[in-house]
């Protein structure tokens, strides 16, 4: 084993339980301080081979390693994922499933909690996670306020407490706007320049942009060096415009007239007055938590107005939710798209999808043993099979890699050449560019149309 | 306030209420409880639905107790004896004693739900002894996984009607229980690794904040469970007299350390202070 990096792994193999291939098989890795990138396909192995660094693989997941791994000193297979906690700090995806407790403060305090910190020196700590994350200011609040940015850096702010010696984050952008990604950007590029051993895994790296570091990609298991710029395709929201398909009939496909709408009938949304027609693509951007889902369950009629009139063209809604696995529970995914479409008559439409969503090789495994851009894409054929007359989908790229992307594009421009009404709630300004027809801002109780964008 | 304490109090409450039949004494209970209540809960709380939830009980113990009992010297509605179980006379006796059935039910309710309506839900778990700590942040880890699951299961339902699912169909409903099911398996399942990545199950815990005992703490601490022994040993001794409403109704009997004892449960109102 090799001295001086921070992690190192050798002739590295592992197993999930029940598996038929490695899912990791890695003949040398060492990571050192700074940022390293981890980029790679959905279901190529990214996530797995973050948990290696904290024990999560094989400790918490079982199956069967080979090899051997070393980090901050500890042999990896050897030494628990508890143990490893207080030199490797983990940010999970989804910052809504790693809170604790119902209070900042006391969420923060956790690990410390785990390690018997005595309360004095705790608190101190939790100051710093708090100060270091920018958040002190929501140091009483309760967790279930905080919007997702918030979330998230509360979710760095418990693994900093911890004063880790490598940090590791399983795409910690994926559900944030732009605002909250640059803000956890710039921690983490802190962190990078102070010496932390900063691993990440995301799909969006222009937002990473703006520091220094290394790339690695990962495929089918396997690790190659790579060069940040060039996997760096996004930034560059030109790269994925392509020539306009907008086939706008001019034919209203919903309609909101003067209305105002929010949970529990209390309106964070007024006087909002919009037409979308058929054969077009609608964006709706702005901040998290800014209304874009209430609007979008306004249109669908999952959402009753407060005030105004809704109005929709007869035929079928789409609506896929932020969370793919609201949709999931058959058996297979090709079943799962079956369901959608069960009392339609027989059509290749169900198959073809799979196909354009490269689902093809996956339809008959259960949706729940998918990664995680692979379910999302499962929940989109899933809602999208049958030709929906309307389609609304939020934050629809989430977890994807850029093929899956290309292939959501190509879907939608399909949909919108045979007439289909779609609105896209999103952050990703990537897919806005390739898509939009219109792109509406929504926040601050408002949503007002943007300009559209000159096509270079 | 200390959770110890409250804790305390609250075991002291539902002692007095349930230990006597007396409605004086119960009524007494709950008038302290709702006091702390009123007093000391969470500012995020209303307390609209425990309300409305007591005063419902409250009436189905009456009419249950009424429509059931036939017992009482005094009848204000007699059906016919060909009805089952409910046929009989109905009399005055029987309801006053289900109303009293109803008020200890509703005192002894009052007494608990500061644990849950004062106190931050994980605060009482903090409280557990030291030999139950990593229990404890599992039940209060638990405890704050059950809003998402409720948000998921509407998300769920949402989803699923979007593609055509009708709850009126219950051949249908398994397409709502599985995914709500499996969502909640799995977010337990992420979120023990999030626990375990954060160390959970190192070893021995410690809690963030003290536990501190104040003398208001102190002073609850002793007066409830003292007022609480103090009112069983009277009551076991005659002193202080049960209720009985049968064969003919009569008025309580109330007893000067009864009522000190019922009292003394209200103090938590007079020395805490949110």
């Amino acid at each position: 084993m090799m001295s001086g990096s921070v992690a190192s792994l050798e002739h590295f193999t592992y197993r999930y339980p029940g598996g038929a291939n490695d899912a990791l098989d890695i003949g040398e890795l060492h990571i050192d301080d700074g940022l390293t990138v981890v980029a790679g396909a959905s279901g190529s192995g990214k996530s797995s081979l973050l948990r290696v660094f904290n024990g999560l693989v094989p400790h918490f997941h079982g199956g069967t390693v080979g090899g051997s791994a070393e980090v901050c000193g500890h042999d990896v297979i050897a030494t628990a994922t508890r143990v490893l906690a207080t030199r490797v700090g983990f940010v999970f995806q989804d910052p809504e499933l790693q809170s604790v407790y119902p209070t900042v403060e006391r969420d923060v305090a956790f690990g410390l909690e785990n390690i018997a910190m005595q309360p004095r020196a705790m608190m101190q700590r939790v100051t710093e996670g708090l100060e270091r994350t920018g958040i002190a200011h929501l140091r009483d609040r309760a967790v279930t306020t905080l919007s997702g940015g918030e979330r998230q850096r509360l979710a760095l702010a418990g693994v900093l407490a911890m004063r880790p010696r490598m940090l590791v984050l399983d795409e910690p952008l994926s559900q944030l706007d732009d605002d909250g990604a640059r803000s956890v950007v710039s921690i983490l590029a802190t962190l990078a320049r102070a010496g932390t051993a900063v691993v990440v895994a995301e799909h969006r790296l222009d937002q990473l942009g703006s520091i220094d570091g290394r790339m690695l990609a990962v495929e089918d298991g396997r690790v190659v060096e790579g060069s940040a710029k060039s996997a760096r395709r996004g930034g560059d929201a030109q790269a994925f415009r392509a020539p306009s398909h907008a086939v706008s009939t001019n034919v209203a496909a919903w309609e909101l007239q003067d209305v105002a709408a929010g949970p529990a009938r209390t309106p964070i949304l007024e006087g909002i007055s919009l037409t979308g027609r058929a054969g077009e693509v609608v964006a709706l951007v702005g901040p998290n938590g800014g209304g874009k889902t209430t609007l979008l369950r306004t249109i669908a009629g999952l959402l009753a107005p407060c005030t105004g009139h809704v109005d929709r063209a007869a035929g079928r809604i789409a609506f896929l939710p932020q969370n793919p696995m609201a949709l999931l529970h058959r058996a297979t995914v090709a079943a799962e798209v079956a369901w959608t479409v069960r009392g339609d008559p027989p059509s290749a439409d169900a198959a073809m999808l799979l196909g354009e969503l490269g689902l093809t090789s996956l339809a008959a495994r259960d949706p729940r043993d998918l990664s995680t851009g692979e379910r999302q894409r499962a929940a989109i054929a899933a809602v999208l099979a049958g030709a929906p007359r309307i389609a609304l989908l939020d934050e629809p790229t989430r977890g994807m890699d850029d093929a899956a992307r290309d292939a959501l594009v190509n879907a939608i421009r399909r949909m919108r050449a045979a007439g289909s009404s779609i609105v896209i709630a999103t952050h990703d300004r990537n897919l806005v560019a390739a898509l939009a027809d219109r792109t509406i801002a929504v926040g601050a109780g408002s949503a007002r149309e943007l300009a559209p964008v000159a096509v270079a | 306030m200390n959770p110890r304490a409250l804790a305390a109090w609250s075991l002291s409450g539902i002692t007095i209420a349930l230990a006597t039949g007396n409605p004086v004494y119960r009524v007494l209970v709950l008038l302290g409880a709702v006091n702390v209540l009123v007093a000391l809960r969470r500012p995020d709380v209303s307390l609209r639905g425990l309300g409305i939830a007591l005063v419902v009980a409250g009436f189905i113990a009456t009419a249950i107790t009424t429509l059931a009992s036939h017992t009482g010297d005094h009848a204000f509605l007699v059906l016919p004896q060909a009805i089952p179980v409910l046929g009989g006379p109905l009399t005055v006796e029987a309801a006053f004693f289900g109303a009293s059935t109803g008020l200890g039910i509703a005192a002894a309710v009052l007494a608990a739900a500061p644990l849950s309506l004062v106190l931050m839900p994980n605060s009482l778990v903090d409280a557990l002894p030291s030999a139950l700590a990593r229990t404890g942040a599992a039940i209060g880890t638990a405890l704050n996984l059950i809003p998402g699951i409720a948000r998921s299961a509407t998300e769920i339902r949402d989803a699923q009607r979007m593609r055509g699912w009708r709850s009126r169909r219950v051949r249908e409903w398994p397409d709502l229980a599985v995914p709500v099911v499996l969502t909640a398996l799995e977010s337990s399942i992420t979120l023990a690794e999030a626990m375990e990545a954060r160390g959970y199950g190192s070893g021995a815990r410690t809690h963030y904040g003290e536990i501190v005992w104040r003398r208001a703490d102190i002073a609850v601490c002793v007066i409830a469970p003292a007022a609480a022994v103090v009112f069983v040993a009277l009551r076991l001794a005659g002193v202080i007299a049960d209720w009985y409403p049968f064969p003919d109704l009569s008025v309580p009997p109330i007893n000067v350390f009864g009522v000190m004892c019922c009292l003394a449960i209200a103090i938590p109102a007079l020395v805490w202070r949110r």
